[in-house]
């Protein structure tokens, strides 16, 4: 059981709802919105890595793998000591100046709590980012692909289907 | 501190969507999604919906009623009371009234306040004895909408969004849905397209956030999208591939449109718009064989030539057929969230509420028994011609909600004509530009601040509900609308206590919505599409069994070929554009407000291809003088692709209106506002 946001990047417009969804949330934004000169754009946030290094070097047990399988995080533990920075292959985890303590994404640990959806999640108007069981939304993903690749050799127009991917 | 969740609409696209505002002691604390509801939304935001209790927030919100004690637009003020701004307005009211007759007093309504209260705007300007009546949505639809009008007989759209997802073709024309409309570009543009296999075909000169997903994009000069419709049309005609049973039944005047455009051959159009003729007959002839969905806005209707553009365009949907019927779109796409709450109040002036226009003796009669007071039967002045006319004809304005210091063409000449004026009053939620110039200013409440009803772009009808209390001493704009008509001694016409009152009023007034009352919406937040003659008898498409036409059939229009009012020249080369960001609305009155927004889209800059970047020794990031015969303004320079040769663009949210021109339309007043002749220089720093 593994839930996690998965980047449909392809239909991402760079509206940059999800980065300010989760700044009204969190006070900073934990997703960033990456633009290409060519128009597109990719949304960022933590993989929540199956085997996260962040979380196997945080010397405090600040970081912690919470029932949904989120990379979560306990501000009370936390000391600042940047170890969990030096380990993301990402650079997700960031230095909160102010508390003096590290800051990164928990895949919206209170809103889930309440039953609610990430906010970026929630947000997001074209549906680039889905949350769910990862596998659950992969095999939607692959069943739609085929599907299309179906559709479109009966209509004979080949390659078309490779739009979603 | 019991938090509450008050369903609201979005203040400001008309996608219409909803959420709710969470409120603790009359203070928005956070919005939250609505995924409970069959909203348009489907439960998602774009950043503006989603940063939208920001602005209402902002420590400089106007909270007391101000008087200018300093010059016209130095924005010098002194805090007065509410007992003394209505009695100097009241007194300057009464004054220029018995010196120049109320046809010296001008009212503007506005596309970002409530159904109700553009209705209260409209009746206490008719209760003053003006006609003078119009709101800034004239530079917005006014090229689309009469042009659909004159055709089909109403301009609204045709079907609801979910029958784009069902449209075998998506046509974007001078439209970017994906920055200034994104959830419904996401719920219903994309879903056609990614999910559907529907094909898209763009029509603008920049490349934009939503083009990845179209298979042709034709780029045309700014302005001359009229080329391209008449050829299309021509291309339609000449090729037979119209739908000649729906021609036959349902349209008249088919032989003067196919005698109107027989030489506009897509080879002509090329040489006019620049794009090449093949692609114009490809896109032609999918019109033609899909069922489309077609979208225009602003690219396409705030020219000049808009009206005639908007024609043809119309033209084009009736005779292949893609209308009345499921599974395609076209449509007045307003800007704002309201847009249609002015429109559809008769705000505009040459109407009355109802729809007819104030020359009607029998409309006029039956909306004097309705109101109790005579109503003027001249036709008034529109936006453009306020302006062009303050100081002379025009001695008093009274402004609702609208910024034409900043979303004017022409903003230097405007800033002059509103000093000719002998009184101004503004009534907004910030000092705005306009309110600068303003003698009394009046403090708003925001769109959350109070309750009312909204009309999106797909004709939905809904509900909003007050959230917040307003700062200080604000007041909601219909409150102050009711007070001032008591200053004025018009008491008896306005005894309203609540909004409802006033939707009861305009239930029994303004046959379109006679079904959506206060009750049925309160149990519907998805709303009713108007027409909805009763109570939960919306009409989701248009035209099914016959126009809104006298007889019934679609009126096809001829069209000729109209030039641009200003082309590039010698002396001004280069065409200049403008477009929208998603993170900014309008003239930033709002999005400056909202730190969420201001920092992630905080500056104008100018798009620039890079063959006339190196002609003019220009690099992305310099500083570039961008000029007019009007004024000129400076701005970082972006070098990029995605502008055509010969074309330069810059958002519109700062300062753009001191480049473009106040030359108006005869017919619709529509102004240039999207192609003006322009040049550009480097700046040394
Ligand atoms: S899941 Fe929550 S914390 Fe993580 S990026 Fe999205 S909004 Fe931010
Ligand atoms: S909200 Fe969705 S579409 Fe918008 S930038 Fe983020 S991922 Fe992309
Ligand atoms: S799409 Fe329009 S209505 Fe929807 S959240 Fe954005 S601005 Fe508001």
């Amino acid at each position: 059981m593994s839930k996690k946001i998965f980047l449909d990047y392809k239909r991402c417009i760079g509206c940059k709802a999800c980065e300010v969804a989760c700044e009204m949330t969190h006070g900073e934004a934990r997703i960033r919105v990456f633009e290409f000169p060519d128009l597109f754009t990719v949304p960022f946030n933590c993989r929540h890595c199956e085997k996260a290094p962040c979380l196997n070097v945080c010397p405090t047990g600040a970081l912690f793998r919470d029932e949904d399988g989120a990379v979560a995080f306990d501000p009370l533990k936390c000391i600042g000591c940047l170890m969990c920075a030096v380990a993301c292959p990402f650079g997700i985890p960031k230095l909160d100046e102010e508390n003096k303590i590290m800051d990164k994404c928990d895949l919206c640990a209170d809103r889930r709590a309440e039953g609610l959806l990430p906010a970026c999640v929630s947000a997001c108007p074209t549906e680039a980012l889905k949350f769910g069981e990862i596998n659950e939304v992969l095999w939607n993903r692959e069943g739609k692909i085929v599907a299309n690749l179906k559709s479109s050799a009966e209509k004979g127009e080949g390659e078309k289907a490779y739009i979603v991917l | 501190m019991a938090e509450k969740l008050v369903p609201v609409v979005c203040p400001w696209c008309s996608v219409g969507c909803r959420f709710y505002a969470v409120s603790v002691n009359g203070y928005i604390r956070k919005i939250e999604f609505d995924y409970e509801h069959p909203t348009v939304n489907r439960g998602k935001l774009c950043p503006k919906g989603v940063a939208s209790y920001q602005f209402i927030n902002s420590p400089n919100r106007l909270k007391k009623p101000l008087k200018r004690v300093g010059e016209k637009g130095e924005g010098k003020f002194e805090e007065i009371t509410w007992e003394e701004a209505y009695r100097i307005i009241a007194e300057r009211i009464k004054e220029i009234k018995e010196t120049y007759g109320p046809e010296a007093i001008a009212f503007l309504a506005s596309e970002k306040i409530t159904l109700e209260e553009n209705y209260l705007v409209h009746k206490l300007s008719k209760a003053i004895g003006t006609n003078h009546l119009d709101f800034p949505g004239r530079y917005c639809q006014y090229s689309n909408s009469p042009a659909r009008t004159a055709i089909f007989g109403s301009a609204a759209a045709t079907n609801p969004f979910e029958d784009v997802a069902k449209a075998e073709l998506i046509v974007i024309w001078g439209h970017n849905p994906a920055e200034t409309a994104p959830v419904f570009f996401g719920q219903y543009i994309e879903k056609a397209v990614l999910d559907n296999g529907a094909e898209m075909v763009v029509i603008d000169p920049r490349g934009t956030r939503g083009h990845k997903y179209a298979s042709l994009h034709l780029k045309p000069y700014p302005g001359t999208d009229l080329a391209i419709a008449l050829a299309m049309l021509n291309v339609v005609i000449s090729e037979e591939l119209y739908d000649k049973e729906f021609v036959q039944e349902r349209t008249t005047g088919f032989e003067e449109l196919k005698e109107a455009v027989k030489d506009y051959t897509p080879e002509w159009a090329e040489k006019i718009s620049g794009v090449p003729a093949e692609d114009i007959r490809k896109v032609a002839r999918l019109i033609a064989t899909k069922r489309t969905a077609l979208f225009v806005n602003e690219g396409m209707n705030q020219h000049v030539n808009g009206f005639e553009t908007a024609l043809a365009i119309a033209d084009l949907i009736a005779i292949t057929g893609n209308i009345g019927k499921e599974g395609v779109w076209s449509g007045v796409f307003p800007g704002a969230q309201c847009g249609f709450c002015a429109a559809m109040t008769g705000i505009a002036p040459n109407k009355l509420p109802t729809g007819k226009l104030v020359t009607d003796e029998e409309a006029r009669a039956e909306l004097e028994r309705l109101w109790g007071f005579k109503v003027p039967e001249w036709v008034g002045l529109d936006l453009t011609g306020m302006i062009r006319e303050m100081g002379n004809k025009i001695r008093m304005m009274y402004i609702v909600g609208g910024n034409i210091a900043k979303s004017a063409p022409n903003s230097a000449w405007v800033r002059e004509q509103l000093k000719k004026l002998d009184f101004l009053v503004v009534q907004d939620i910030f000092l705005t530009e306009t309110a600068k110039y303003a003698d009394i200013v009046l403090p708003a409440a925001a769109w959350f601040e109070k309750t009312g009803t909204a009309i999106s772009a797909e004709r939905r009808v809904q509900r909003t509900y007050m959230a917040a209390n307003p700062p200080g001493e604000a007041k909601p704009d219909w409150l102050i609308l009711v007070e001032l008509a008591k200053e004025l001694g018009l008491g008896e016409y306005f005894k309203y206590e609540h909004p409802d009152e006033i939707l009861r009023e305009i239930n029994s007034v303004i046959p379109v919505f006679k079904g959506a009352t206060p009750e049925y919406l309160a149990e519907h937040p998805e709303g009713c599409f108007f027409p909805c003659t009763e109570p939960g008898e919306g009409t989701k498409v248009l035209f099914k069994n016959g126009f809104k036409t006298a007889d019934g059939k679609a009126h096809l229009q001829p069209v000729k070929w109209r030039e641009p009012p200003e082309m590039p020249d010698d002396e001004y080369p280069l065409w200049l554009t403008n477009f929208r960001f998603v993170g900014q609305w309008h003239t930033g009155t709002m999005t400056f407000e909202s730190p969420s927004l201001q920092k992630r889209w905080p500056e104008e800059y100018v798009m620039i291809n890079p063959k006339d970047a190196e002609r003019y020794g220009i690099k992305s990031g310099d500083l570039v003088k961008v000029e007019t015969r009007r004024g000129s303004v400076l701005a970082r320079a972006e070098v990029t692709e995605h502008v055509r040769e010969g074309v330069i663009a810059m958002p519109n949210h700062w300062d753009i209106n001191f480049l473009t021109l106040e030359v108006t339309h005869e017919k619709t007043k529509m102004a240039e506002l999207k192609a003006v002749a322009a040049r550009v220089k480097k700046v040394e720093e």
